[in-house]
C-alpha cells in the first residue's frame, strides 16, 4: 500500500517507494502492519484498521532526510483512507483511492513542531499477470510542501494462486517536487507476497537499497 | 393433476437436494490478489455453517463446505462476498467435497 498517508502530515511519505504499490486498505476488519526502508533517506512504520472494505484508518511515524542528510523531519500522523470506486471485473481489478490525514511535522531546519496535512489519491489497474498504478501525493505544512507523482509497472513470471507464492517485478518512476529531494528516481524492484505477509526489496538505479514488509491479519 | 404432482415433486426434489448440499461455490470477479483476497476467506469462516473455505483466483471460484445439516442464504453469502469488496456472479450448490473441488481446478491449471 501505498500507504499512507494521509493524515498525516506528512509529508513526505511519498518518498517511499515501496509502499505506493500497495493497496491503502487490505480488507473489511483487517488490520495492515507496515515497515518500510527507504533508500537510506527514508523510514516508516503504519498501522490500518480497514471497518470497511471501503475505508481504513491508522496513523504511522515517518522519519525522513535528504540525500546528503542535511535536512531531517520526522512525521506522526492519523490518516484516513477511502476506497473511491473499484471496478471487479472477472480476470481483473481496477480501484481508485483517495486520502487525507494530519499530523504533527519536527525537522532540522524548522523550530518547534509544525501541523503537517496530506491529501492524495492513487489509481490502480492489476490482473494476476500485469500490474499499474498512478499516485500522487501533497503533503504540506507551514514550512514545507511536497508532491511525489509515482508510476508503477508490475510485471508477473507465472499466476499465482491463492495459496502459493506471489512473485512481481516492477518498474517505478517518481517524480518529487519539495525542498527535500527534487528530480525523477527509477526502481526496480522484486516484491513476494503470500498468505498474510508481503515483502518487497529493490533498488533504485543509483544503488540504493529499498525494502518493506507488511502483514494483515 | 398430473401437473400439480409434477411441481410437487420438482420442488421436494430440489429441497432435498438443497438440504444435503455440502459445498457452495461461488463464481466471484474481482478475485486476482491473494493478499487483498483473504477477506473472503476471514469473513466466511466467521459463519457456524461453515466447515472450511477454498478461494481459486485461477476459477475464480470461492467454495464453502458447510457442517453437517447446515446452510447458508444465497443472500447472507452474497453480503459476505460484497462487503469484502468483491463481485458475486453465480451461486451454485453441490454435493461435491472441497477436495473435489480443488482437484478439478488443480487438473485444468
Amino acid at each position: 500500500m501505498n500507504p499512507y498517508k494521509c493524515w498525516a502530515a506528512l509529508g513526505l511519505l511519498g518518498l517511499l517507494p515501496l509502499v505506493v504499490s500497495a493497496k491503502p486498505i487490505a480488507f473489511a476488519k483487517g488490520k495492515t502492519v507496515m515497515f518500510e526502508y527507504g533508500a537510506g533517506t527514508m523510514n516508516e512504520v503504519q498501522v490500518f484498521y480497514a471497518p470497511r472494505y471501503w475505508y481504513s484508518i491508522g496513523g504511522g511515524w515517518l522519519q525522513l532526510q535528504s540525500e546528503d542528510g542535511a535536512k531531517q523531519r520526522h512525521i506522526t500522523y492519523l490518516r484516513g483512507n477511502l476506497l473511491a470506486k473499484r471496478w471487479n471485473l472477472p480476470a481483473a481489478q481496477a480501484n481508485v483511492f483517495v486520502w487525507g490525514g494530519l499530523g504533527t511535522a519536527t525537522g532540522n531546519d524548522f523550530a518547534g513542531s509544525t501541523l503537517a496535512r496530506n491529501i492524495g489519491f492513487q489509481a490502480d489497474y492489476e490482473t494476476r499477470r500485469v500490474y499499474s498504478s498512478f499516485r500522487s501525493d501533497l503533503q504540506e505544512s507551514d514550512h514545507f510542501s511536497h508532491r511525489i507523482d509515482t508510476l508503477q509497472l508490475g510485471w508477473a513470471p507465472y499466476k499465482h494462486d491463492y495459496n502459493t507464492l506471489a512473485t512481481w517485478f516492477v518498474v517505478q518512476g517518481r517524480r518529487y517536487t519539495g525542498d527535500l529531494f527534487e528530480g525523477t528516481e527509477t526502481a526496480l524492484l522484486v516484491r513476494f507476497f503470500k498468505g498474510n505477509t508481503w515483502v518487497e526489496v529493490g533498488a533504485t538505479t543509483d544503488g540504493k537499497l529499498q525494502a518493506m514488509a507488511m502483514f494483515n491479519f | 393433476m398430473r401437473f400439480l404432482k409434477t411441481i410437487f415433486f420438482s420442488l421436494l426434489f430440489g429441497a432435498s437436494s438443497l438440504a444435503s448440499a455440502k459445498t457452495i461455490e461461488m463464481d466471484v470477479n474481482g478475485l486476482v490478489c491473494a493478499f487483498c483476497a483473504q477477506g473472503i476467506e476471514k469473513t466466511l469462516k466467521t459463519f457456524p455453517a461453515t466447515q472450511a473455505v477454498f478461494v481459486s483466483l485461477e476459477d475464480r471460484v470461492v467454495a464453502v463446505q458447510l457442517k453437517e445439516g447446515a446452510d447458508i442464504d444465497d443472500a447472507t453469502l452474497r453480503k459476505a462476498i460484497t462487503d469484502a469488496g468483491y463481485t458475486v456472479v453465480a451461486i451454485r450448490r453441490t454435493d461435491a467435497s472441497l477436495d473435489e473441488i480443488r482437484k478439478r481446478v488443480s487438473d485444468h491449471d
